[in-house]
């Protein structure tokens, strides 16, 4: 039960952070266009936020065993999600009007700037539902003698709800929502993890020095 | 970025056929790129210069005459002298192999170019293989066209749009180059008559419907007029939307042609000429299309949507 419930926030976790990773491209084409770096940034920065919160979930994985604080992280990323549409453009016009006008914008800036906006606006809640994957191991894994097995689970999912991520919104939700919408969406989905955090008392994990005696 | 009308299956068969035979003695690759947006060729074929992207020829161009050999619609821009007789400053969203920028500057000696193209290796291209020549008067930037307009505080009295991708699997507008909050950017970057000239692809596939009744819908919730010409030899229609409220009625854009014949002005032959023969009417289907925003712009799905 615990583990079914571990990989159903895995699956959606994955499906959030690939939403955000692809419909946010359409945020940036607006004050960045869509020019190869734009994309490039959109990607990169978003392995960077999985980079940091694999490595935060790691560290409050054996800090706490209480889901309780994910679930307070995840409802801060919901809020900040859900306030995407209105204040991402107040921040990737400031990045793109300190550039003087009527001259090239320098080379090195075409590059950074698209990966200034995408880390100042999906860097953060991408980053706390990356936290989700090592404390869903811990949390899942009531005997140590399953690790291998849970953490298998989760990857699978995690992985499963990013395909399905990138095929529903660039295949569906790009077509039939607007933008706005499908940000409020993902808050949404994201208070229903939160919610399942909150709500959640895992068993107390047996040591391996308990099996063992 | 032409489209071919469509022809029987066997037809392309059997070209094909013929060109695998024959194409090596015909056609020479003068350049081959990758850059980050397209696999870039350049082929001199029988006279002619073609760039292509993706396998889809851009431009085509006369080795003997770059002024001839050019496709059909690109012609089309110049209808924009109807409406505003003192073009000066223009600016034209894409470079390509450069038609229009060098058609403009050798026509109408009056006209400064300044071109906008997001691929640094196509500049290079229009400029070795394409004799566009960058100078006072055609100044190119590298960079997104939206971009560009968002910053730019200079005023345009034409605003020139080609940036249609158009590749095997269908043609597709850059979707943050086609909404109302895009229009809205150009509209205040136009000069009191300005007037904006945009590339569609019409497609008259059986069943489906195209993006041209979608983007004329935005342009009019933007501009109060649009006029519409349709290529002969393509799938191409021009674009024309204007900043003048009032509308022009066919006798009278007839009229005007009759007086830009007889002014000096030196635009491709014929095309003053051609001007009773357009039906400037906007696509059908305009009125029930859907308008594009930078909120909710499905540019994939125009097709099935206005089915």
């Amino acid at each position: 039960m615990q583990t079914a419930m571990a990989m159903v926030l895995a699956f959606t976790g994955g499906f959030v952070v690939m939403v955000l990773e692809m419909v946010g491209m359409r945020l940036l084409a607006r004050d960045f266009g869509s020019s190869f770096y734009v994309w490039t940034s959109q990607i990169g920065i978003v392995l960077v936020a999985l980079t940091l919160g694999y490595l935060l979930g790691g560290l409050v994985a054996d800090r706490t065993h209480r889901p309780r604080w994910l679930g307070v992280g995840l409802v801060l990323a919901a809020a900040f999600t859900g306030g995407i549409p209105k204040f991402s453009a107040s921040v990737t016009h400031y990045l793109v009007s300190r550039h003087a006008a009527d001259q090239e914008i320098p080379l090195l800036w075409q590059k950074l700037d698209p990966a200034l906006g995408a880390m100042l606006v999906f860097l953060p809640p991408c980053l706390i539902l990356a936290m989700l994957p090592p404390c869903l191991i811990r949390w899942a894994a009531s005997r140590v003698e399953h690790v291998g097995r849970i953490s298998g689970f989760i990857y699978g999912a995690g992985s499963l709800g990013s395909i399905a991520g990138v095929f529903v919104s660039g295949y569906i939700l790009i077509d039939v929502l607007p933008l706005p919408a499908i940000f409020r969406g993902t808050a949404l989905v994201m208070v229903g993890m939160a919610a399942v955090c909150l709500g959640w008392n895992p068993e107390p994990q047996r040591r391996l020095s308990a099996t063992n005696a | 970025m032409p489209d071919r009308q469509q022809r029987a299956p066997w037809t392309w068969l059997l070209a094909g056929a013929i060109l695998a035979v024959h194409a090596s003695a015909w056609a020479a690759v003068v350049f081959e790129a990758q850059s980050p947006y397209h696999h870039i060729l350049v082929i001199d074929d029988r006279g002619r210069r073609v760039l292509s992207f993706d396998g889809t020829q851009e431009t085509r161009m006369s080795l003997q005459d770059p002024l001839q050999g050019h496709f059909g619609y690109t012609e089309l821009f110049h209808y924009a002298w109807l409406w505003n007789t003192n073009l000066s400053r223009v600016l034209m969203l894409g470079l390509g192999g450069g038609s229009s920028q060098r058609s403009f500057l050798h026509r109408y000696p009056q006209v400064r170019v300044q071109s906008v193209e997001i691929d640094p290796i196509v500049v290079q291209v229009a400029t070795n293989f394409f004799q566009v020549r960058i100078s006072d008067r055609h100044r190119v930037q590298v960079e997104d066209g939206r971009v560009f307009l968002r910053r730019t505080r200079e005023t345009y009295d034409l605003i020139l749009l080609d940036a249609y991708v158009k590749h095997r699997y269908g043609s597709q507008i850059p979707q943050h180059l086609a909404t109302r909050e895009f229009f809205e950017l150009a509209r205040d970057r136009l000069s009191t008559n300005g007037v904006l000239a945009y590339n569609v692809i019409t497609v008259s596939r059986l069943g489906g419907r195209d993006a041209a009744p979608a983007l004329a819908r935005t342009l009019l919730s933007v501009f109060p007029q649009v006029y519409t010409f349709q290529a002969q030899d393509s799938l191409n229609a021009v674009l024309i939307a204007t900043r003048s409220a009032r509308r022009l009625s066919n006798a009278e854009l007839v009229q005007r042609g009759i007086q830009l014949a007889t002014s000096g002005l030196n635009a491709p032959p014929g095309l003053w000429q051609r001007v009773g023969s357009y039906r400037t009417s906007p696509p059908a289907g305009t009125q029930q299309a859907l308008v594009l925003t930078d909120d909710f712009a499905p540019v994939e799905s125009l097709d099935r949507r206005s089915r």
